[in-house]
């Protein structure tokens, strides 16, 4: 589960921290530094996970414009059980050449260094606390991405392991086709993947009937999806719905066919059952940490609420971890039954503060209410 | 068994929303016909939030049902009250707003855990428990859920003489959710 | 910049709500401050709503009156009860509720049109109205707003003798508003 985050000198993210529980609402006027956080969360998962520049993803404009400090510095805590990690990445940016590269990448487990990056020089450790001799490396990328899995780096490979389940996804239906060139095992940050992650988790008989069962009782008519052929690799994920005067003929429709929101709902509730399957999280090894931006788009309002309900319950139960950013208020009307929610806001225009909520005494008013009407924190 | 189309769950806070779900589901009610109606955390007391909307869903309910297969379940804590008052206190609420009582047939239950959820939940996890004493909070609202399921399988059988007197009233109210229960 | 609500209306129906934020506009108030709570259509009647919505309302302005300069109107239909029959109602629900009366420093403002909102409006397009009289509904509520804005610019100058009573009691509540 992700347990905190230190955010410094990204955009409007000053200094900034955030503890998180196993469900957290982000709310707050837009620009008020949201998706700032989802956006470097991603950064450090892309970073780590895929080999990436870190000039490509912290760009020199990316560094928060009111302040001369060339050094960006972040931090993520995850747990594992009772136990944390420590990643923390410092970037230094050149001015004049408008490069960057690592100040400093360091991993730990508890108290124990698994890795540390400094000064082009790495340091690994194994997992019994032995360092192995130092090499030099390259500033440009994470020398934590460049780690081959071995049986003294357990610690180590968990973590990187760990970060692809950290799906940040503000999902976009018009963009989610039915074509597919390969299975994925990851759904991408629009979603737009759809089929072909569906296509890797339908490997799964379970989830694939789970999800059949749930998608039957939240989507009127919903029957159940196949892959056609469509060339050597190449999948077609065609859906098929029943017709109430023809209850036991199915008529099938292109993924691409389906309604924005209906393509939203069964992205969501996808979300919620891979997030809960044996095979997807390698039978409970990894957690799914969902963040999700404005989940409740595209939905009907009665679609909404059994959705939260749903997640919140797994989220309770451990199953999985939610960051939510909302304004609608079946949403946050919901969740704020809990104490789970966060006000962002930026005082002229300057660095991000955030509040937990908590709702005083207004009379009976709703917290969307006292959110519409500017009152909950002003 | 009932195929509710529509039940909604007017309750104080969290953990009993959460053992009122359980409960339901466990007893076979689809998870996303429960419509959650759950007084915002940090506002006044809950107990005033279900009594204030109690007048409003009971009428929700009436006129809901006459097209729909509707059911209304109410959690609201004693506390240091009698279950008979807190009851009353409900009945009053009706009559103040000009909504007629609660009729056998309709499908209303109303459950006045006493103490607190959090006694009954206790009792259901196996310790000894009694209606005065303020149980802590549980660590996770979800940690009640097999317990709560238990409880909801066996639904049909006579609780133990020690059960929380609480409870085994809460139980004469099930027949109005479950009439098949009777 | 603050983006509060300024001015809470709770009313009875559409055309209360197009009469006050036509008045309030008319008086300087930007129409992205004024928050409406209106009775939702078909689902009892508009009065009990805003009787019970009242207190609600009263408690939430005094808990956010510290921090933000707001104001709280009411707009509820006399209909075949004295003005201050319905304002005692509104008084006696606020005590049931267990909160203070409404103080004179408070800008909190009732408006009781007598027998309705449509009684005031006939007034305002110059025809001879009675405080007993079902004058029903407009067509279109919007046919309200050139008498309406017309009244607002002159709302400093003392109504004429024929104007109905609950129009000149309204008068005095503006103070605590505008």
């Amino acid at each position: 589960m992700l347990k905190r985050i230190y955010i410094d000198n990204y955009k409007c993210l000053v200094n900034f921290e955030l503890n998180f529980g196993p469900v957290n609402l982000f709310l707050g006027p837009n620009g008020g530094g949201k998706t700032s956080v989802f956006e470097t969360l991603q950064k450090l998962q892309l970073f780590v996970g895929q080999n990436r520049k870190v000039a490509d993803l912290f760009t020199f404009s990316d560094r928060t414009r009111w302040q001369s400090s060339l050094i960006q510095t972040f931090e993520l805590e995850i747990e594992r059980g009772k136990k944390a990690y420590k990643y923390e990445l410092a970037i230094e940016h050149d001015e004049k050449s408008r490069t960057a590269r690592v100040k400093y990448e360091r991993l730990w487990y508890e108290r124990q260094p698994l890795l540390k990056f400094e000064s082009d020089e790495v340091q690994l450790y194994q997992d019994n606390g032995t360092s192995a001799s130092p090499y030099t490396f390259d500033s440009s990328l994470s020398a934590l991405a460049f780690i081959t899995p071995r049986s003294d780096n357990q610690l180590l490979t968990w973590f990187k392991e760990q970060l692809p389940y950290l799906i940040i996804a503000q999902i976009i239906p018009p963009l989610m086709g039915g074509e597919s060139a390969q299975e994925e095992k990851f759904p991408s940050a629009r979603m737009d993947n759809y089929a072909s992650w569906y296509r890797h988790l339908s490997q799964d008989q379970g989830l694939a009937f789970q999800l059949t069962a749930a998608l039957r009782k939240c989507l009127p008519g919903f029957d159940y999806f196949k892959f056609t052929e469509a060339g050597e690799r190449h999948r077609t994920l065609k859906v098929f719905f029943t017709s109430l005067g023809q209850p036991s003929a199915s008529t099938g429709y292109d993924f691409s066919e389906l309604s924005d929101g209906q393509r939203m709902l069964i992205a969501l509730y996808t979300l919620l059952l891979a997030a809960q399957a044996k095979d997807a999280t390698q039978s409970g090894k990894h957690k799914f940490i969902l963040c999700l931006d404005e989940p409740e788009n595209y939905l009907a309002l009665p679609e909404i609420r059994p959705w939260m309900v749903d997640l919140y319950d797994l989220c309770s139960e451990g199953q999985v971890q939610a960051l939510l950013i909302s304004h609608h208020p079946e949403s946050i009307d919901y969740l704020l039954a809990s104490p789970i929610g966060y006000w962002f806001e930026r005082q002229n225009n300057l660095a991000t503060r955030v509040k937990q909520i908590r709702a005083e005494d207004d009379g009976g008013l709703s917290v969307s209410e006292l959110i519409a009407r500017g009152w909950l924190h002003d | 068994m009932i195929d509710y189309t529509t039940i909604v769950v007017l309750c104080e806070d969290r953990q009993q929303e959460v053992f009122a779900r359980q409960f339901l589901e466990s007893c076979g009610v689809d998870r996303h016909r429960i419509y959650p109606d759950v007084c915002p955390k940090g506002k006044r007391a809950g107990e005033q939030f279900v009594r204030t909307q109690y007048p409003k869903q009971v009428v929700s309910y009436r006129k809901i049902s006459r097209r729909l297969t509707a059911g209304l379940v109410v959690l609201t804590d004693a506390d240091v009250k009698e279950v008979s008052d807190r009851l009353r206190q409900l009945e009053s609420a009706l009559e103040q707003n000009g909504v007629s009582k609660r009729r056998l047939e309709e499908r209303i239950g109303v459950f006045i855990p006493k103490r607190n959820i959090e006694t009954w939940i206790y009792y259901l996890m196996g310790r000894a428990v009694n209606e005065e004493d303020v149980y802590p909070y549980l660590k996770q609202e979800s940690d009640c859920k097999s317990y709560v399921q238990a409880l909801a399988r066996n639904r049909r059988e006579p609780l133990l003489e020690i059960a929380p007197p609480s409870l085994k009233t809460a139980c004469q109210e099930l027949p109005h959710i479950f009439p098949e229960d009777a | 910049m603050s983006r509060y609500s300024k001015v809470v209306v709770l009313c009875e129906g559409r055309q209360d709500e197009v009469f006050a934020r036509t008045f309030l506009v008319k008086c300087g108030f930007m129409v992205a401050r004024i928050r409406f709570v209106v009775a939702p259509k078909g689902i009892g009647s508009g009065e009990k709503f805003v009787r019970e919505q009242y207190p609600k309302e009263v408690i939430a302005y005094r808990s956010n009156r510290n921090r933000i300069q707001n104001s709280l109107v009411v707009m509820t239909d006399a209909d075949v009860i004295p003005v201050s029959g319905r304002m005692k109602y509104l008084e006696d629900k606020l005590q049931d509720e267990r909160q203070n009366p409404r103080r004179p420093d408070e800008a909190i403002g009732i408006f009781i049109p007598k027998r309705n909102i449509e009684t005031w409006i006939l007034f305002f397009m110059g025809q001879q109205v009675d405080e007993d009289t079902d004058y029903g509904h407009f067509n279109k509520q919007s046919v309200c707003k050139p008498y309406v804005e017309k009244y607002a610019k002159s709302r400093k100058q003392a109504l004429p003798d024929n104007a109905p009573e609950s129009l000149k009691l309204a008068c005095s509540e503006l103070a605590r508003i505008v």
